[in-house]
Parts: structure tokens; sequence; C-alpha cells
């Protein structure tokens, strides 16, 4: 081309197209749409002081900055008009398993006609973990060293269904064991796990059920390996001591990465929380953490009103969930003990008690199946003695305080963590709904809880009529299951006697497993049945003691079961759509993340 | 006059003396009567145990202590007064072998289990304990069940029922543990379906286990012992040993420190047992149940050994069809400390009716079959300096009977444990009307309704053992998940 301006303009064009191809593009990293926000004209609960009327909370990038009745909102706020709305500090459940997966049942290899389908079940992350672990000395429910932290799947329905109820934090630990491991504190929204924890490890967690197969197989056991545990753990680090100072002429100690892990709670750096309800085992783990000089707190606490001259110095994470006679009302059966009943009727009084007795409390959920009974049985509560301020206080500063976080989250302070939940109306009113729960300063979707869980065959519960092959024959029996959230119970009636099962457990896949006891031809065994549920079908196979094993088929009437016995008190948050009930039926409408 | 001067001196000083000891007395006295009850049992038939039967006599408690037992007695003007005219009067019942008030009897996962404490597990709710309270007990030994060859640690307990569970420890009551011989520690009637099959399966593996675990033992001692004497010696630097607590308890039998109870039947495993005692050089306290006890009872007394066996119950499995119920009174002839015992929370509501059988079969006195559930259980449990008979100065455990604890019509009104009413017949029948009342009205709080629909059957009682396991403390009270 002859033409120069055309020339340098198509040189212009040119290079500019080169560079804008090739020069890096400044990507901004993918913030959040609004990083303030301002909730005007609330109530406000800052709980480090007295009620604001009428005031302004304001947030930013995830921390609180100020609150008061004169503040306005900064100009990028996105303001929440808070008129009717009470605002609280992030609500904490000072005791759950929210996000450790179920172990499920191990698909047994033999069972006739049972079994899953085939390569359908993954090995569960707690028992892989388990089981894998590299130079592990003791067996699985007395590692110490496993850290819920390692083990939460932040995906788990429960969690989402817990912020939903207007939980913006909660401790959690592993499942079972006796040395059950370490619990973590976690926000309750974010993608990763490394987001979400506030603190890990906060606590070692004891338990005082005995394992399965093996030592210790009984509460006798379960003391003794402590104690053992313990007293080798305290010997482990002396002879560490003395080795290092000196090791010439000495043996090298053999190291336990287990004992190792105890050492923390041995010198009081951590705390230990023990399981314990009754009075008897409120015993049991004081005098435990007496004769170890270790830093108690009691998880539980049910009979812990009887005994509050010894936990003046012993916190406890009350319970709130509620014991309910769960049973049908049979003219014949046998009348519940007294015990029993009173054990009911006292529950809702017991925070009042120990708020009267200078008793440190906080409040957890104790494997509430439904997750919005926890406000609603704190409101209990206040109902039965307890203040609104304590019991406020016992959801909010009082876990953050005793789980060590009380500097960073709790009230609702500048400079904290902008954890807040809000509620139309005051938060123990009957009619109080969740209108708005903010995570590390981000509003949270709420998407409240319904009554059946999630799970890839729906729910469990429902009348089955199973047909039990033997060697003596095939038995006709009723099996009677009801699933709440992840407890599974139930009884049998017909040819096999009648019983009540237990040890019931139901992976997401639908493989049941559970034991009961059969009576054949006048004596009583134990059995125990493992199989899968497809739908309203369930199969597979049955052990009883003493006897060559069986096999079983089973089916309910169709269209999932009836929705027995709902909890007592259902949320009056709106219902989503339920999740299709059989597998086999894709009607319905999904979500997809 | 120099000793008038003296005595007059003497004298004063001792008159100074007399109003400040008095002032010191009645301090004491204050707070005598301010702490504890007195009570005095009037006009009673005392079966002492120790001296024979008194007719129309009085027995004065007072501090928890038997103050005083004889005619027209005198109490304070606070004291509670029974008047127990026609009544009988009798020490508490000592059971020698049972279960009640644990949560946990038997760690059955292992052979050797000695590391494991009934005092870990105790249940001061279990209401057995009231039941057995009304049958005239008031001192129990809680033992381990016989799973295993060796078994836990014992706790000696009295019945305090109502009271926390640090009160119902018996104080200074000589620590024991529980061995096991025969087909419950080899699994002979049963298949555990949660513990994989287990050694010891027959009575020569008992026997080696045992062996092994005493020369554990020793070993474990000696190896502590060099620790000791190497830091005597001055040597720094050492590493101490590990503390087993599963060999502990063996070292403190070798020393003499703890009593040995062991359940056995046949004649070859009690020679076995005596046999690896004099090995190791320790006594065996008691034999438990020990059925066939009279056939080698020349040897059991020999030994020193007391036995605590079951009246009359037999056959129940192929160890015990040569029982026969003169055991005990063959047994006591030949010398050796027999009791009866219950090891069930049924029959220990009724000692009283077992002991009556022995003057049946074999023609033991009265006195001789009540000493077989009061003085010589105390001897086997070491604790006869305080309970077991009623003598000034022993634990005010008594029980007042509406007639001869040996006659089946005869029944509790009272029962005493360290001089405080823990049953009391009419008490509890007056009671019962407000018991009721408190279950309708807590029946009809709304945690205790039935669900609006559906809701689970009624659980069948899960504590019951059916009739022929009663024997055999191998039961796991179901699966022990508490």
């Amino acid at each position: 081309m002859r033409n120069s301006p055309l020339r340098i303009t198509c040189a212009l064009v040119a290079i500019f197209a080169l560079v804008a191809h090739v020069a890096p593009v400044t990507r901004a990293e993918p913030q959040p749409a609004i990083e303030t926000y301002a909730i005007t004209n609330a109530r406000i609960f800052p709980v480090n002081g007295p009620v604001i009327e009428r005031g302004t909370v304001v947030i930013r990038r995830g921390l609180i900055v100020a609150i008061g009745p004169q503040v306005t909102a900064p100009a990028d706020a996105r303001v929440i008009d808070g008129t009717g709305l009470s605002v609280y500090p992030g609500l904490i459940d000072a005791n759950t398993t929210l996000g450790i997966p179920q172990p499920s049942a191990s698909p047994s290899p033999a069972a006739a006609g049972g079994g899953g389908r085939p390569g359908a079940t993954q090995p569960p992350p707690v028992l892989a973990a388990a089981a894998f672990s590299p130079n592990v000395t003791q067996p699985p429910g007395l590692r110490p060293e496993v850290l819920a932290v390692d083990l939460i799947q932040t995906s788990e329905a429960q969690i989402e269904a817990a912020r939903s109820a207007g939980i913006t934090t909660a401790l959690v630990t592993p499942r079972e064991g006796i040395f059950i491991g370490q619990s973590a504190l976690i926000n309750l929204a974010g993608d990763t796990i490394q987001q979400m924890t506030l603190r890990s490890p906060v606590a070692l967690h004891v338990g005082f059920t005995p394992l399965r197969g093996g030592y210790p197989g009984s509460l006798l056991g379960v003391f003794s390996t402590l104690r053992q545990m313990l007293l080798d753990a305290q010997r482990l680090r002396e002879a560490n001591q003395i080795y290092a100072r000196s090791p010439r002429g000495l043996r090298r100690p053999e190291q336990d990465r287990s004992l190792v892990a105890l050492f923390p709670a041995l010198a009081r750096e951590i705390p230990v929380v023990m399981h314990a309800n009754t009075e008897r085992e409120i015993g049991r783990a004081l005098d435990l953490a007496q004769e170890f000089n270790l830093r108690l707190i009691i998880a539980g606490g049910a009979d812990s009103w009887k005994m509050t001259d010894r936990l003046k110095d012993v916190p406890v994470l009350l319970s709130l969930n509620f014991p309910r006679r769960m049973t049908a009302q049979v003219p014949e059966a046998d009348p519940d003990p007294i015990r029993v009943l009173r054990e009911r009727v006292d529950a809702p009084k017991t925070a009042g008690r120990l708020a009267n007795a200078r008793v440190r409390f906080a409040f957890q959920s104790g494997a509430l199946a439904t997750p919005s009974d926890y406000i609603a049985n704190a409101a209990k509560a206040v109902e039965n003695g307890l203040s609104r301020e304590e019991a406020l206080r016992a959801l909010t500063v009082n876990a953050a305080e005793i789980l060590g976080v009380s500097d960073r989250m709790g009230t609702i302070e500048p400079g904290k963590i902008a954890n807040l939940t809000i509620t139309r109306g005051d938060l123990f009113d009957r009619n109080a709904r969740i209108a708005h729960v903010f995570i590390d300063g981000q509003p949270v979707e709420l998407r409240p809880a319904t009554t059946t869980p999630t799970g890839a065959g729906g729910t469990a519960t429902g009348t089955w009529t199973l047909s039990v092959k033997l060697t003596e024959g095939d038995q006709s029996v009723t099996l009677v299951l009801q699933q709440e959230g992840e407890a599974l119970r139930g009884s049998i009636q017909g040819a096999l006697g009648s019983g009540q099962i237990a040890n019931a457990t139901l992976s997401p896949n639908g493989e049941l497993r559970f034991t009961v006891p059969v009576t054949i031809g006048g004596q009583t065994n134990e059995a125990t049945f493992t199989g899968t549920i497809t739908g309203n079908e369930m199969r597979g196979s049955v052990q009883i003691v003493g006897r060559d094993p069986g096999t079983f088929t089973g089916t309910r009437p169709g269209g999932g079961g009836p929705p027995s016995a709902a909890p007592p008190r259902t949320p009056p948050a709106t219902q989503s759509n339920t999740p299709p009930a059989a597998s086999a039926e894709m009607t319905g409408t999904w979500r997809l993340k | 006059m120099r000793k008038l001067i003296v005595f007059v001196l003497l004298l004063s000083l001792y008159g100074a003396a007399i109003p400040a000891a008095a002032q010191r007395q009645s301090a004491s006295q204050q707070r005598q009567a301010a702490g504890a009850q007195e009570t005095l049992i009037r006009n009673a038939t005392v079966l002492t145990i120790s001296h024979g039967t008194l007719q129309n006599t009085d027995v004065l408690l007072r501090n928890g202590k038997i103050a005083a037992v004889g005619q027209n007695l005198k109490a304070s003007a606070a004291a509670r007064v029974i008047d127990a005219t026609g009544k009988f009067v009798m020490p508490g019942i000592i059971d020698c072998h049972s279960h009640s008030m644990l949560d946990a009897v038997n760690e059955g996962s292992l052979s050797i289990t000695s590391m494991v404490r009934t005092r870990d597990v105790l249940n001061p709710t279990d209401v057995d304990l009231y039941r057995e309270l009304a049958g005239g007990t008031t001192t129990l030994n809680l033992l381990h069940g016989s799973a295993n060859a060796i078994g836990g640690l014992n706790t000696v307990v009295k019945i305090k029922y109502g009271r926390p569970m640090e009160e119902f420890i018996f104080p200074g009551a000589p620590p024991g543990i529980k061995f096991a011989l025969g087909e419950n520690p080899k699994r002979s009637n049963f298949q555990s379906q949660t513990q994989p099959r287990r050694y010891p399966a027959t009575r020569m593996g008992v026997e080696e286990v045992i062996r092994e675990a005493f020369t554990r033992a020793r070993d474990y001692k000696a190896g502590w012992d060099e620790y000791r004497a190497a830091q005597k010696r001055g040597e720094k630097n050492l590493i101490p040993p590990r503390r087993d607590l599963q060999l502990e308890p063996l070292v403190e039998i070798l020393e003499g420190k703890r009593f040995v109870h062991s359940h056995c039947y046949r004649a070859d495993e009690i020679l076995m047992l005596i046999g690896i005692a004099n090995e190791f050089g320790f006594k065996i306290r008691t034999f438990q149940h020990t059925l066939e006890g009279y056939k080698v009872a020349r040897e059991i007394a020999e030994h020193g050994a007391g036995a605590s066996i079951f009246a009359d119950f037999w056959g129940y499995k192929i160890e015990a069809y040569d029982a026969i119920p003169y055991n005990a009174a063959i047994l006591t002839r030949f010398g050796v400390n027999v009791s009866l015992n219950s090891d069930s929370d049924e029959r220990a509501r009724r000692l009283n009716i077992e002991a009556a059988k022995m003057v049946r079969y074999g023609d033991m006195t009265e006195e001789e079959a009540l000493k077989m559930i009061t003085m010589n259980p105390a001897w086997q449990l070491g604790i006869q300096d305080r309970v077991g008979s009623i003598d000034v100065g022993k634990d005010a455990d008594v029980v007042i009977w509406t007639g001869h604890p040996l006659s089946v019509y005869s029944r509790v009104e009272t029962t005493f444990i360290d001089g405080e009413i823990f049953f009391d017949r009419q008490q509890d029948l007056a009671r019962r009307p407000d018991i009721l009342r408190e279950r309708a009205e807590l029946e009809r709080a709304e945690p205790n309704r039935p669900p609006a629909q559906g809701g689970a059957s009624p659980e069948r009682p899960r504590g019951r053992r059916p009739a022929y396991l009663d024997a055999d403390d191998i039961w796991d009270r179901g699966n022990d998940q508490r």
C-alpha cells in the first residue's frame, strides 16, 4: 500500500489487536458483589450491653464496623430496613456432628439377594481415613488425634438446614468413639472448610460408649482404657522429657501419635469435653477429670441441675434435645417408669436451674432432628424459668467464652466477626421467623429444612411386610420403621416375636442395618438384619445368634410411605418442595448447584 | 499437813477440771444429738448371731453404731422409740455375690480383665436395691461377672439407697477381685455375637491363662522393684517402667493385699486353683458357687478358703449336675466358712429363706443357718469387725422382722443402715397414694403424652433375663449400651 496514513492506521490496528490479545488481562479477584451491609431501624441485642431499641448495624468485609442508635448507613452499603426486625449475634450450636458423614453400613458380599448395586458405594471418608491412616497404633474409637476439621464435608445438607434455622456457627466433633477426636468451630457458610474454620482444635472429646467387637466391649473396659491411655500418655511425656535431656544410656521411648495427641489435654492447654447426661455419668466424668487434672466440660448435662455444687468450675454444653414420648398408646404395655416421666417434664427446666446456681452453660442441639427446634426449645426453656437474657447469652456469648473465641465473636461489637441472626419478632416468640442470617458478613440464602431428609431412597419410614427365610421356613414379620433425621427407630411383630430394634443405621445409599431380639421355638436371641432399601422394597440377610444365616425380602405400601409421627412442632416456616420419594421417579423440581 | 495441802490442791485442780470436762462433754453431746439419730428398739427377740438369742431385749442405736443391747435400756428424750414386742431383730443380711447396681457386669472381650473396676460403673438408682432392703439385705459384694478367667475388681457396698454413690462404699472393706473357672470363661454354653471366638476354650486353657497372668505379674513386680532399687542407689536419668493396670491387681494378690473370689463348680477345678495359689504363694479368700465343694471339703478347709454357695439351686448346666443341698452342711462340718449368696437381684430379696433351707438339709441349727447370711459372709469380705452380728460397737445395720427370719411368713418391717432407716414397710405403704398421684400428674404433662399419630410400639423390657440364666453371671445387660 502506498498510502502512508492508511498503512499507519493498519499497523496501529494490528498492534492494538496484538496487544489486546497478549497483554495480561488484569482480572480482578472475584469479589462478592456487595461487601457492606447496613441493617437500619432494627431492634438490636448486642448482648454485651443493653438492648438498642432502634438502631443500625453496619458490617463490612465480614466484620462488624458500627452499631448504635445514631449510626447512619454508609453510602456504599446495601441497606436492609430493619423495621420490625430483631438483630442478634449469630447463634452458636456448641456441640454437633454437622458435616461429618455417616459411616455407611459396609455391603456384605455374601448377602444372598441383598447387597446394593455394584460399585455404587464409595468408602465414606470417616472410615477410610480411619482405615488407611498411616502408622496408627490404636483401633478406631481410641484415636484422639482425629481432627474434625479433616473430616467435615462442607456440602452436607444438614449444614444448610442448620443455618437456615438461624444457627451461624457450630462446634463439630467426629461421630463416634471413646476418644472421639478433636472438635472444630466452624461458620456454617463458605466454599471451603478453610474459609469456614474459626478455630481448630477446640477441645478433646470423650464418650463413654464401648467399642463393638473387641476390647473395650463394655462400660467397665471403657474406663480402664481411658485410664490406661492417659497414664501411658503421662509416662510418654515424662519419658520424652527425660530422653531429651540426656539420651545416653537410655532406650528411646516409642512414640505413639495417639498418646502424643493427649499431651495438650494433660497439660490443661485444651479442654476435655465428656459426654454425660445422667447423674452417675456426670459423676464419672468429674472423677476421671479429677484423677488426671483435666479441664472438664460436660456435654449433654440432663441431670446437671442435680449436682450444681460439683459444677462450679465445669461449664456445661446443655442439650436442647428435650426427650419426648415416642411410643404409641397401647393399653397392655408397661407404663413408663416415673423416673422417665420426670425426666421429660424436667428437661426444659434445667437451663433455668443452672442459671440460678450460677453454673456456666451454653446450648447445643444434641442431635435434634429438626434444626428449627433449636430456637423453639430455647424458647421453651425461657417459659420454664430461664430469663431471656440468660437464654440469649447461652446461645451466643457463653458458647464463645467456653470455646475460647469470645475475643472475636459472640456479641455485636465493632471489630468482631459479622455473624448475625435476624428475626421478625423477638427470637423467643412463638411466631418468630428467621428473616436474615449473616455469616462472615454475607447474607445466607434461607432454605428451611423439610421433615423428610434427603437421601437416595427417600425415607425408610413406614410399615414393612417382611418375609424372612430361615431353615425353619418362611417367617412373616411386620417391621415398623420410623426415621427422624438420622435416628432410625422401629420394632418388629409377627412370627419372630416382638421387639424393639437397636443399633440401626441407614446410609444415604439406602443400606440398612439393625439388631433386634427375635424369638424362635421359645428361644430369644439377637438377630442382625443387613439389607438395602430400594424404593418401596428391601432385601438382605439376617444373622441370628446360634443359628444358620437367612435372607429376607420386604415391601411397604407404595407412595413413599405414610408421613408418620412428624416431630410434634413443625416450624411455621414455609415448606419447600418435598424431594422425590422413590428413587425410580424423576418427577419433581431439581435444584442444580 | 503437807499431804493435806497437796490433797487439797489436787482436789481443787480436779474440781476446776470437772466443769471444763463437763462443758466439753455437753458440747460433744450436743454435736452428737444434732448429728445422728438415736433409736431405741424395744422388747424384741434379738438374734445376736454372736452370743445367742435374747428374749425381750432392747437394742439402742446411736451415732450409727449399736450402743447397747440389754433389757430396759434408757434412751435420750430425742430418741426415736420403736416398740418391737413380738418382733425379731437380726443383723442386716450380707450378700457375698451380687451384680446389683452395676451398669456393666462383664468385660467379656478378653480373658484377663483385672484392669476393670466395678467402682467405675456403679448405678445407685437401681430399684432392685430398694427391693433388697425390703428383704433385709444391707451389704453387697458387687462382683464382675464370670465371663473371664480373671475378671475385674469388686466393690463392697452398704445399700444406702437414695444417697450419692460415694456414701455406698463400705468404709475400710479390703479390696477383692473375681476369678472364674469352668464353663463360663471357656464359653461352653453360648456364642457371643459381638466378640470373636476367644481363647481359652477348655479347662486346661483356663488354667494356663491364669498361670500365665501370674507369671507376667511376677515379672512386672520384679521390673518395678528393680526400678525402685535403682532409684535408691541414686541413679539418675531413669525412665520408669510402664504402669500396667491389668497386672497391678495381680501383684496385689501376690502380696496378699487383695482377696480372690473365684467362681467355680467342679472339684477338679477347685483343686487346680488351690494348686496355682500354693504355687504362687497366695491364698484364695472364697470359692463362689462351688457346687461340688463338698467333694473336696477337706482340701478347701486346709487351704483356709471360705465358700459362698447356693442353697439348693442345681442342674442348670452340666457342671451344676452334681450339686446337692447338703453342700453347706458338709462344708461346715469340715470347718469351712460357708455363706449363702444370691448372684441374683431376685434371690437377694429372700436370702432368709435360703438360710431356712439349710435347717431342712443337713440339720444345721437355726443359728448356723443365720450365720451363713451374716457373720460368715462378713468374715469372707473382711468386714467382720464392723457388721455381721449385734454387738455393742458394731455398725447399726439391723433389721426388724415381723417373725423369725427363717419362717416363710416373716416380713421385714424396718431396715437400718448405720442407724438410719432405709426401708420401712409402713412408710412405703403410706407413700403409695402420693406416688400414684404424682404419676397421674406427670402422665398428663405434655411431653409425656403419646404422639398424635403413629408412634413406635412400646419397648419390651430389656433387663429381664430368662430364669435359666439366673445363676450365670455372664449375662450382658443389653450389651451395656447405656
